[in-house]
């Protein structure tokens, strides 16, 4: 540990942290552009400007360096006892001083040479480190009479723009390109002034590369202006409209840490949350422009039963009564249960009590979205199972028994009178097989959140809830479980999965009295081996790792 | 890389003297990336300009991202993205030849030409008709004690008066 004097404040710091870090830590900022914790250090904004102080022989005095320096490399270690400032401190840095203050209003007088301030119609407005920055650290006007130079509004890929004009080249998007995604599509052109970021083009503007990556809208996220926009979110909501809510991407099994944005007509974007093991400060362009179907005029809203062969909506109590109807007369041995990688393991453990404890029935399966490609990444990686909690279903369907999947569970299927299948996976096609044995069982009930063509199939559908309105828990491919939390209300009459299958329970005359998730995850904490310490309070915002 | 950019770059190919060349001065450099430089002045040579071809085929040849052929082909001015005439004449307007009538140099050089001065993004602006000659005005040649003065492709020309640029338009 280094010990610092920060300002007036004396504090101790980890070897190796940086100026900026470690005034972060203690609440104080230090603005910043080109720096971003995942990224190298160019230092060439050279915003974060901090007075180191030093040892003057001379004077045998203490004095603030000739020079300042960029607080983004200036990294803070533990000196020798011989060269100790004061005989105490290692390091002795202020960012507050008046030198320090007028490089800032200086810098950012420059930063805002060419730039339009068309904030009014700028989305970045209200979550721009130039606005913020500017208020708080610079002029409160320009002296700059000269013409501003106008670069062209630029498309850059699928879906990112750039409004070359609010851009202060910090290079942090190369940079991401260079060193995440290694895809290497951004560079400068041109010199100086004109610096502009943009992608390989011949002289006529005719792209040769797009910025085409399925991490490409991560460099979105990270420019600290409004110059590079995301096509999916351009015009949408003002930031301060929404609200946000901490939560999990349900894209995929990496599970990485997401902040749902959203209003009371639905989710309007997801943004990468930092966690240090599972993805840093990243996510893919899946998860990230995957919520569509969230927001879906497609939604199932109401349960639907096949009259004559035709679905029909219909209320909670006739769609449960004749469900409950049909499974008190069947033969346990031909019920087949089947939980769902894309539910919570809140969902599946309720599922699990509910084919155990009601129906008796020892035969469980588990189902889910098919599986994609993987793609690797210099820094990331996006896997090959499009489920968020394969693990974690996995393992709270087994009580007791294995769950069936694949063939296994095919074969079970096609010996079924009843199969109550959660799907949740939205727009999932059937495989060939998948079909024809779903076809041969006499009583399908599918609870999912969107038509597709599983329930096509079905008898009796009752619509279900994705990620973005239910609380829960996903364990991840790695042994993370994590929370999702409740952002937009269900449509229609949608309901919480678990809640479905608890309503099936009581009729059937089981005893279940779960209120919220965080009592089903007490249940599982108690009951399930290995999640002992993933109660909903321990898992707080950063996860529970479960024992290997 | 897209099959686009694949047919783009099958366009160009270096001569076998230029390939020889090429062999030649990669060898003095420690990483393929740093004989970018040299790798481009010859491309611009055989191809009179930095052609999308152009540009794919140095970064396939280096490998180095198409991007950084393009960062460094856009920053350097010697380098052109569209193609100029035969003959490019550099017309030196910083202050020693200022001083010593450049403006008379270059209205003299358009209107003989008949043509504009290009500028950095537009060299077409600059080019004769005939694709004969591009006009340019550029910084500092380094031969102030002898301003103005003038390049012709590789050639410097020093203490000009119009009458001399006549003698050296003939003599091309």
């Amino acid at each position: 540990m280094a010990f610092i004097k920060l300002n007036d404040l004396e504090v101790e710091v980890e070897d190796g942290t940086n100026v900026v870090e470690a005034a972060r830590l203690h609440g104080i900022e230090v603005p910043h552009y080109c720096y971003h914790p995942g990224l190298s250090r160019p230092a060439n904004c050279r915003m974060c400007l901090v007075e180191p102080h030093v040892f003057f022989p001379p004077a045998g005095a203490i004095v603030p360096d000739r020079q300042l320096a960029t607080g983004c490399t200036t990294v803070l270690r533990t000196a020798p006892p011989n060269r100790k400032l004061d005989g105490k401190y290692d390091f002795i840095v202020y960012t507050d001083s008046p030198r320090v203050k007028k490089a800032r209003e200086d810098i950012l007088e420059f930063l805002l040479v060419h730039h339009p301030l068309d904030c009014p119609v700028c989305d970045q407005a209200g979550e721009c480190d130039l606005q913020d920055f500017t208020y708080r650290h610079g002029h409160d006007k320009s002296r700059y009479l000269e013409v501003k130079n106008v670069p062209p509004k630029k498309d850059l890929g699928p879906d990112v723009l750039l409004y070359s004009t609010r851009c202060i080249v910090c290079t942090r998007c190369i940079r991401f390109c260079q060193e995440v995604s290694g895809s290497n599509e951004l560079g400068l052109i041109h010199r100086g002034s004109h610096d502009e970021i943009d992608i390989p083009r011949s002289h006529d503007g005719m792209p040769l590369q797009l910025l085409d990556n399925k991490l490409a809208g991560n460099v979105v996220d990270i420019c600290p202006v409004g110059a590079l926009i995301s096509k999916d979110f351009l015009f949408k909501s003002r930031p301060w409209f929404m609200k946000q809510e901490k939560s999990v991407c349900a894209g995929c099994s990496v599970g990485c840490n997401i902040t749902v944005e959203y209003k009371e007509d639905g989710v309007y974007r997801l943004k990468p949350r930092f966690h240090e093991e599972i993805n840093q400060h990243w996510m893919c362009d899946d998860g990230r422009l995957g919520y569509g179907y969230v927001n879906s005029d497609d939604r199932l809203q109401l349960p639907m039963k096949r009259v004559d062969g035709e679905f029909q909506p219909t209320h909670w109590a006739d769609a449960l009564t004749q469900i409950t109807e049909k499974l008190s007369e069947a033969d346990a041995e031909k019920v087949v249960v089947i939980g769902s990688a894309q539910g919570t393991n809140e969902d599946n453990y309720v599922l699990q009590q509910f084919a155990h404890e009601v129906l008796k029935t020892e035969h469980l399966g588990l189902f889910g979205a098919l599986p994609g490609e993987e793609h690797t990444f210099p820094q990331f990686t996006i896997e090959a199972d499009k489920n968020p909690n394969t693990a974690g279903a996995r393992k709270m369907l087994s009580n007791g028994t294995p769950v069936l999947e694949g063939e296994a569970l095919w074969k079970k299927v096609s010996e079924a009178d009843i199969v109550y299948l959660v799907s949740g996976a939205p727009e999932r096609s059937l495989e060939a097989e998948e079909k024809a044995v779903l076809e041969s069982v006499d009583f399908l009930i599918v609870q999912d959140v969107l038509p597709s063509e599983v329930t096509a199939l079905a008898d009796v559908v009752l619509p279900g809830t994705t990620f973005a309105e239910k609380d829960g828990t996903f364990t991840n491919s790695k042994g993370w479980v994590q929370r999702i939390r409740k952002t937009v209300d269900a449509p229609g009459e949608a309901r919480i999965d678990w809640e479905i299958i608890q309503q099936l329970a009581r009729q059937l005359g089981g005893e279940m009295n779960y209120h919220f998730a965080g009592e089903i995850s007490l249940a599982i904490s108690e009951n399930v081996s290995g999640y002992a310490e993933a109660t909903h309070q321990n898992i707080g915002d950063s996860g529970v790792k479960l024992a290997e | 890389m897209s099959e686009e950019l694949i047919q783009i770059q099958n366009t160009f190919r270096f001569t076998e003297e230029n390939q020889r060349e090429f062999d030649a001065l990669i060898g003095h450099y420690p990483v393929k990336e740093a004989a970018m430089l040299p790798t481009l002045h010859l491309a611009q040579k055989q191809a009179g300009y930095v052609s999308p071809a152009v540009m794919t085929y140095v970064a396939a040849l280096l490998e180095v991202p198409l991007m950084k052929v393009k960062d460094v082909v856009t920053f350097y001015p010697m380098f052109f993205e569209e193609p100029v005439g035969e003959y490019v004449i550099r017309v030196c307007h910083t202050l020693p030849c200022a001083l010593r009538d450049c403006k008379g140099v270059l209205a003299h050089l358009k209107a003989k030409l008949g043509t504009d001065v290009a500028s950095e993004t537009d060299l077409g602006k600059g080019t004769t008709p005939d694709g004969k000659f591009t006009l340019m005005k550029v910084e500092c040649l380094a031969s102030c004690d002898v301003a103005p003065v003038i390049m012709v492709n590789d050639d410097l020309y020093k203490n000009l008066t119009p009458e001399k640029v006549d003698e050296i338009l003939d003599n091309l």
